[in-house]
């Protein structure tokens, strides 16, 4: 019996002490992200982050900036492949950002996808101009995930932090 | 003719921008409660004009994980994005002195998104938004067009805010309304105009990005946030948003966002990197925002609201004023221009004196003559008119209305081949100084021509009295034989019933020219003064005949010359001591005994002399009096010598100039007057008054005289002393 306790408490250790926080307990990790805007003008930019596979098709949704719904059919690639189709947006949904400005988000990102030929997508679109499918795409490796990546539409960078609160 | 200019573009931008500018007033109230049920919220701390960044930041930090950004919204709520305790995306507001979280801000109402989309765009987009900013720039030019044409209504800058004259209801609320509301809509569509123009980046608003010496940058000396001096001096109600550093490297930096400004600052040491100045161009955005949207300031939000809810009020109203004026216009004439005896012109702006000439028109047609009507533009040659009526309004400072600006050059193109009999009809109101006072330049435009015989003289009519344009029905009728009854439409006073006076004295005929004063007194005391007619009608019919009055010792007094044949001179001839008549006292307001002028001067020939004597007789306050007679011999004036002469010696009559037309040097009262040019002008210049009484050949050739005397020594023309009550007529 005091093995069996002695296993428990080692296992019990083991699981608390895992590094804390930035990986939760279903396997993802928070990754906070920056989006710095170009100066554009014009309307306040809807941006649809993207989870890719291997073979350029959309797997996931990771986070939406924009909340109405009545602009997602111009952010046309994601909306056509994902945007559709997923009921629920709204735990992952924040403001559109302007042309100058910066948005911070946080995307949750499964661990199993990381170093895997998995891609980041941003695509942006401005009502009445031009949709950019492909603004910004960061191949899913700690390596992408700790530089800064520079888009080629609406964004003029990406950058990633770990979430490390406090 | 500027007026018309102003009223034309103002209709026309009216009608090619209702449409949507009903659109964009319905939406833009049901907008306005958008930021006053925001107020509403409980999300407001009054700490916040009163705290510092470098007070509530540290707050803020130890309450929160991780904030990415501070922004205080135009309702001053506080709030803050970042990430919680598990890392997830936070937005909340919060309370900047305890750092409690208040409430989730829910996203922007589907209702109100909807509106808002439809109200910038149409949900047509660009060409949405292009046709929207196209009308808050109509909406611009309609506010100066109708500012413009509120001051010349009100003739002057100056006078904008005095009385205004009401037509009927659309057209008196359109003005009262237009005046309030001036302002909050003109704001409206400036702001609305060059938020389109931004929109469209026609003026320059595009950001400039901070621009940092990253090699310059320090990492000490360390300071904490809250001695950071930037964040000390910057109170919490002033910012707009505060971005913090995206990581703890020394290259991050917080970036604050005030309302004139971005300011970037050190993160460690609380340096300030850069510091831009938005360009003028944002700064207006910003303030074309709070007005165009009432964002900052419930009030303001409302008074938006019921300025937007004015503009469909003025959409409703305009149009109405302008079927009112189109309906009133000439309708096909049965005869035409050619063929007529009798032609009515009508000057009119608004459309109301078109009522009354429909009326006399009505009238005639209905009698079997043949009458034609139109508009003074359409003046031409009337081959075989005997009879010319003109009804006019004035507008503006005393000018033509529009649809009579071209009378003047055309009545000198178009003579008439042969005599017609014309009588002037003014329209006005007292509440405006210059009283009709382009129907007085008709009829002295008209009394110039050759061809134009005056049938009765010029009348007046205030603010539509029916009994004023009766009064004028009744001399014309009269002169005509043909009865002109006033319509009960117009003429609402019910008339009067007879009087019965008797009949005190009669001079009888002893002058040469048979004129013949009688007296008669009323058997109710009856009000009335010097100057009122008296109404008889000699042959118990329709057939009316007035007469002047002049009120002596509480009788009422007249002067009447015995026609041979005349009805109502020879039914008063007849008339002796004892005998009861029937008559009615009509009051002629515009030819009483003025209250308060410093000088009078009375003009008279023969019988006209009538109100004169009573006027006299009445001035018990001494009022200095000029009188001016004209008689045929020196013996038609022997029947009023001995009063005026008694007048004389007690003051009542300051001096007496007499001339006689057929005996001695045979001299008319003009040519009195002539002599006296320079006193008569001074008359003029100090406020004083002349009143002319008599025939109308004599007050044709008066007032030639006058407007030479007016335009050498005064500058100003008759018409102007006669529409300011300085210059005073009644002639027959």
């Amino acid at each position: 019996m005091p093995n069996l306790l002695k296993i428990g408490l080692v296992a019990l250790s083991i699981i608390v002490s895992r590094p804390s926080a930035s990986v939760a307990q279903s396997g993802t990790t928070q990754y906070k992200c920056m989006i710095q805007m170009t100066n554009y003008m014009g309307e306040k930019a809807y941006i649809a982050v993207s989870l890719m596979n291997g073979k350029g098709t959309y797997e996931k949704t990771l986070y939406v900036l924009g909340s109405d719904k009545k602009w997602y059919p111009d952010v046309k690639a994601w909306y056509k492949a994902l945007g559709k189709k997923t009921p629920n947006l709204s735990a992952i949904t924040g403001a559109s950002v302007a042309g100058g400005d910066r948005s911070v988000i946080v995307l949750e990102i499964d661990n199993s996808k990381l170093n895997k030929d998995y891609k980041l997508r941003f695509e942006s679109a401005v009502e009445d101009k031009e949709d950019h499918a492909k603004d910004l795409e960061i191949p899913l490796t700690t390596e992408g995930l700790s530089a800064k990546s520079e888009g080629t539409g609406y964004i003029r960078y990406v950058r990633f932090s770990p979430n490390s609160p406090n | 003719m500027t007026i018309s200019v102003w009223r034309y573009s103002h209709l026309a931008l009216a009608v090619s921008s209702f449409l949507l500018l009903t659109l964009a007033s319905v939406t833009g109230i049901i907008l306005a409660f958008e930021p006053i049920s925001q107020k509403m919220q409980p999300y407001r701390v009054d700490a916040v004009s009163q705290l510092t960044l470098a007070q509530t930041l540290p707050v803020l930090k130890k309450s929160f994980a991780e904030i990415s950004e501070l922004s205080v919204d135009a309702n001053q709520f506080v709030q803050i994005k970042g990430s919680d305790a598990d890392g997830k995306n936070l937005t909340a507001f919060v309370d900047p002195q305890t750092g409690k979280s208040l409430g989730i801000p829910s996203p922007q109402s589907e209702f109100f998104q909807w509106i808002t989309a439809l109200h910038r765009s149409l949900f047509l987009h660009e060409a949405g938004r292009f046709f929207i900013g196209l009308t808050a720039f109509l909406l611009l030019l309609i506010t100066i067009s109708g500012t413009m044409l509120i001051i010349q209504r009100q003739r002057g800058v100056r006078r904008f805010f005095t009385r205004i004259v009401r037509d009927n209801f659309a057209q008196y609320y359109h003005v009262v309304l237009g005046r309030l509301s001036l302002i909050p809509i003109f704001l409206i569509a400036l702001s609305g105009t060059y938020l389109s123009l931004a929109r469209f980046g026609l003026v320059g608003t595009e950001k400039v990005s901070p621009n940092i010496d990253f090699d310059a940058i320090q990492a000490k000396p360390e300071r904490k946030l809250a001695d950071f001096a930037v964040f000390q001096n910057t109170r919490l109600a002033d910012v707009q948003t505060l971005e913090f550093p995206f990581s703890e490297d020394v290259e991050d930096y917080y970036t604050l966002k005030l309302k004139d400004r971005e300011i970037t600052v050190n993160q460690i040491t609380g340096d300030i990197l850069s510091e831009n100045r938005y360009p003028t161009a944002v700064l207006l955005t910003n303030l074309s925002l709070d007005l165009h949207t009432g964002r900052t300031s419930a009030i303001w939000a409302i008074i938006l609201a019921v300025a937007s809810g004015n503009i469909l009020f003025f959409i409703y109203s305009g149009f109405a004023i302008t079927w009112k004026r189109r309906a009133n216009r000439v309708k096909k004439n049965n005869y035409s221009a050619d063929e007529s005896r009798f032609i009515i012109l009508v000057g009119s702006e608004n459309g109301s004196t078109f009522r009354f000439a429909q009326a006399i028109h009505q009238q005639l047609l209905k009698q079997g003559e043949k009458s034609f009507l139109t508009e003074f533009n359409n003046y031409t040659v009337f081959p075989k008119a005997d009879y010319l009526i003109a009804l006019t309004a004035t507008y503006g400072l005393g000018d033509a209305p529009t649809n009579a600006t071209r009378f003047m050059k055309r009545i000198e193109k178009y003579p008439q081949p042969h005599p017609v009999r014309y009588s002037v009809l003014g329209f006005g109101s007292h509440a405006y100084p210059d009283f009709c006072q382009f129907a007085f330049e008709v009829n002295q435009l008209l009394a110039r021509q050759s061809w134009a015989v005056p049938l009765v003289d010029i009348h007046t009519v205030n603010d539509k009295s029916p009994a004023e344009f009766g009064l004028w029905a009744e001399a014309w009728s009269q002169q005509t034989n043909l009865p002109m009854p006033v319509s009960g439409e117009l003429l609402k006073a019910p008339a009067l019933p007879l009087e019965t006076l008797i009949v005190t004295s009669n001079t009888k005929t002893a002058q040469p020219d048979g004129t013949f004063l009688i007296r008669l007194r009323s058997k109710h005391s009856q009000e009335v003064t010097s100057g009122d007619l008296l109404a008889l009608y000699p042959a118990n019919d329709h057939r009316e005949r007035l007469y002047s009055i002049g009120v002596l010792d509480d009788e009422l007094q007249l002067s009447v010359r015995l026609q041979p044949g005349g009805l109502g001179s020879g039914f008063l001839h007849a008339l002796t001591p004892g005998e009861t008549v029937h008559a009615r006292i009509v009051s002629n307001d515009h030819f009483h005994f003025p209250k308060k002028a410093p000088v009078v001067v009375m003009i008279a020939n023969g019988t006209g002399i009538a109100p004169f004597l009573g006027m006299i007789s009445q001035n018990k306050h001494r009022t200095p009096c000029h009188l001016y007679g004209g008689f045929r011999y020196r013996a038609s004036f022997d029947v009023y010598r001995d009063f005026l002469e008694e007048s004389r010696s007690v003051q009542k009559l300051t001096d007496l100039h007499l001339a006689y037309s057929r005996e001695g040097e045979k001299r008319y009262v003009s040519d009195l007057i002539a002599q006296d040019a320079d006193f008569i002008g001074n008359i003029l210049v100090t406020n004083g008054v002349i009143m002319i009484c008599g025939s109308l050949s004599m007050q044709k050739d008066v007032i030639a005289l006058l407007e030479t005397i007016c335009q050498t020594k005064t500058g100003k023309s008759v018409s102007f002393y006669q529409s300011h009550s300085q210059i005073l007529m009644d002639c027959y």
